[in-house]
């Protein structure tokens, strides 16, 4: 750093003006001049949130919304040099300083997940899949997922329900998030925790339908309805493939 | 340069209009690194069409070359990336300071005109160009307000870019913006530039708040005293890529198809015989 301390300061004070509001002296500064960087800045981060946030800013009151972009734009340090992934620093921020509580709104934390999962599964760098093979057998075979997905754990179904609504349903909720290959269509599945089960045996376990089934009569000592089971598993299995959450079926290489 | 070449920024609110039947036909584009860098999807499709359809200038956003901490080494990695895979000629960025302590602030703070300010950027900008391996290219960016100044902003511009030997990317609406907003001749600071480091210009419209107070917004239509100050300024200079910058308010792209076109008027009245020559 080949600054003067002193110039250091001044772009500090700066800062910390357009931050805060609080002027600690900027030499030769115009009152007028200092209004309009605090106003540009705020603005680029109202609108960068507002367009990341649509649901979650029409679910909160404009002086709940107002006072959560004032804490974020004075308090937060932003780490990403790409502001549209900003909306990610907001949603741990939120979590982290406990605003869900704080401002009597249970649902915020998921419903700001919620949208930002959107965001980031339409964007996230490309993952191409293995090779796979359209035609298998669903009970024996193995499966190639679309990698472009996230699941993310929920405690308010915002997915299901209005953010208000949603409170009403409290639990454990899982909704899958995946982008669809050639089209980038970003969709939802709600996923009972059995399908998150099922759907951890199949990828990353590549286990197969009759696998599974068998492992979970050995864990449930055989009391459950087997056909019941595995007519479920089977169900499950197709809507993945239909929706092309699975892709197809593993290729098997024969000598 | 062998033709006149007129450009406008690539933005994803008009991305739709560069393909296919296009209403804008530019001989280049601008990108920021920023808003590319890891993109998939959709979004990384267009990117890598839009990058195989016009030769590409990189105009980066968070560089901040005036801030005290060392530069985002490893954004800038990326950045090096893009430059080596699009054959990028042009990196150009701005003079001025977008981060403190750390922490990004989406936006373009001045930096003190002091002799310790150039010393300081000197340095910086010579330890990206040596990490870039290329020359870095510095816009002169619109500012509100004076900070601590003891020097001209020209002479400030000016020893930085004979200091580090970086080129100037001239910013003909923010002369125009500043020399409205602190009171000086645009003509005259035009006059003092070192024209000869210029690699790029960049035309844009703003929004008068006050008589003394205009913001560089890039979200109106470009006035004809911008377009008469670039006509005057093109008539000092060889010729270099001139670029419309426009990042809100987007109207129809005919409207903008027609501001490339009269910018494209004026770079050839002033430039013409240089082209020819070469």
């Amino acid at each position: 750093m080949w600054y003067n301390p002193e110039t250091v300061n001044i772009e500090r004070n700066l800062v910390e003006y357009c931050l805060t509001g609080k002027n600690k002296g900027i030499p030769g500064a115009s009152a007028e001049g200092l209004k309009q960087y605090r106003q540009l800045l705020r603005n680029n981060i109202a609108s960068i949130l507002e367009n990341a946030f649509p649901i979650t800013n029409a679910a909160l009151s404009t002086e709940k919304w107002e006072l959560l972009l004032d804490k974020f734009h004075s308090q937060h340090a932003a780490q990403t040099p790409q502001i549209w992934k900003l909306p990610l620093e907001f949603v741990n921020f939120c979590s982290e300083n406990r605003f869900s509580e704080k401002m009597e709104l249970p649902f915020l934390n998921d419903l700001l997940k919620f949208e930002w999962v959107e965001i980031e599964v339409h964007t996230m760098q490309n993952i191409y899949p293995e090779p796979y093979e359209k035609q298998g057998n669903i009970a024996s075979g193995q499966f190639i997922v679309n990698p472009e997905y996230q699941i993310t754990r929920l405690e308010f179904p915002v997915h299901i329900y209005s953010a208000k609504a949603s409170v009403a349903h409290k639990g454990e909720y899982f909704l899958l998030t995946y982008r669809t290959p050639v089209e980038y269509e970003v969709r939802f599945m709600d996923l009972a925790p059995l399908h998150v089960y099922y759907f951890n045996k199949l990828i990353n376990e590549q286990c197969t339908a009759d696998k599974i089934i068998d492992e979970v009569l050995k864990t449930s000592g055989q009391r459950l309805n087997i056909q019941e089971l595995r007519n479920n598993l089977l169900d499950f299995i197709i809507t993945l493939l239909k929706e092309k959450v699975l892709l197809g079926y593993k290729h098997l290489y024969h000598n | 340069m062998d033709s006149i070449q007129t450009g406008i920024g690539f933005r994803r609110e008009i991305a739709d209009d560069f393909f296919g039947q296009s209403v804008l036909d530019p001989d280049f584009i601008e990108l920021a690194p920023e808003n590319w860098v890891g993109l998939g999807g959709y979004w990384g499709d267009i990117f890598k069409k839009a990058t195989k359809t016009y030769p590409v200038i990189l105009h980066g956003l968070s560089l901040s070359i005036g801030s005290p901490e060392e530069p985002d080494w490893n954004f800038l990695k990326h950045v090096k990336e893009m430059i080596e895979e699009l054959h990028i000629k042009i990196y150009s960025e701005h003079l001025s300071f977008a981060k403190m302590d750390n922490a990004h602030l989406y936006d373009l703070l001045p930096i003190p005109f002091r002799k310790d300010a150039v010393r300081h950027v000197v340095k910086r900008i010579q330890q990206v160009q040596d990490f870039l391996g290329m020359q870095l290219t510095l816009e002169n960016v619109s500012y509100y307000t004076p900070v601590a100044a003891e020097m001209e902003e020209a002479d400030f511009i000016n020893e930085i870019v004979e200091q580090s030997g970086c080129g100037l990317l001239l910013d003909v609406n923010n002369v125009y913006v500043n020399a409205n907003n602190h009171g000086y001749n645009a003509r005259e600071f035009i006059d003092k530039m070192l024209l000869g480091s210029v690699n790029y210009i960049h035309m844009a419209g703003h929004l008068q708040l006050s008589p003394d107070l205009i913001i560089d917004t890039h979200g109106e239509k470009i006035i004809d005293p911008v377009y008469d100050l670039f006509d005057y300024t093109a008539g000092k200079m060889k010729p270099v890529p001139v670029l419309l910058e426009r990042d809100f308010n987007f109207p129809e792209s005919e409207e903008l198809a027609g501001e490339m076109k009269r910018l494209k008027e004026i770079s050839t009245k002033n430039w013409r015989d240089y082209v020819v020559q070469s």
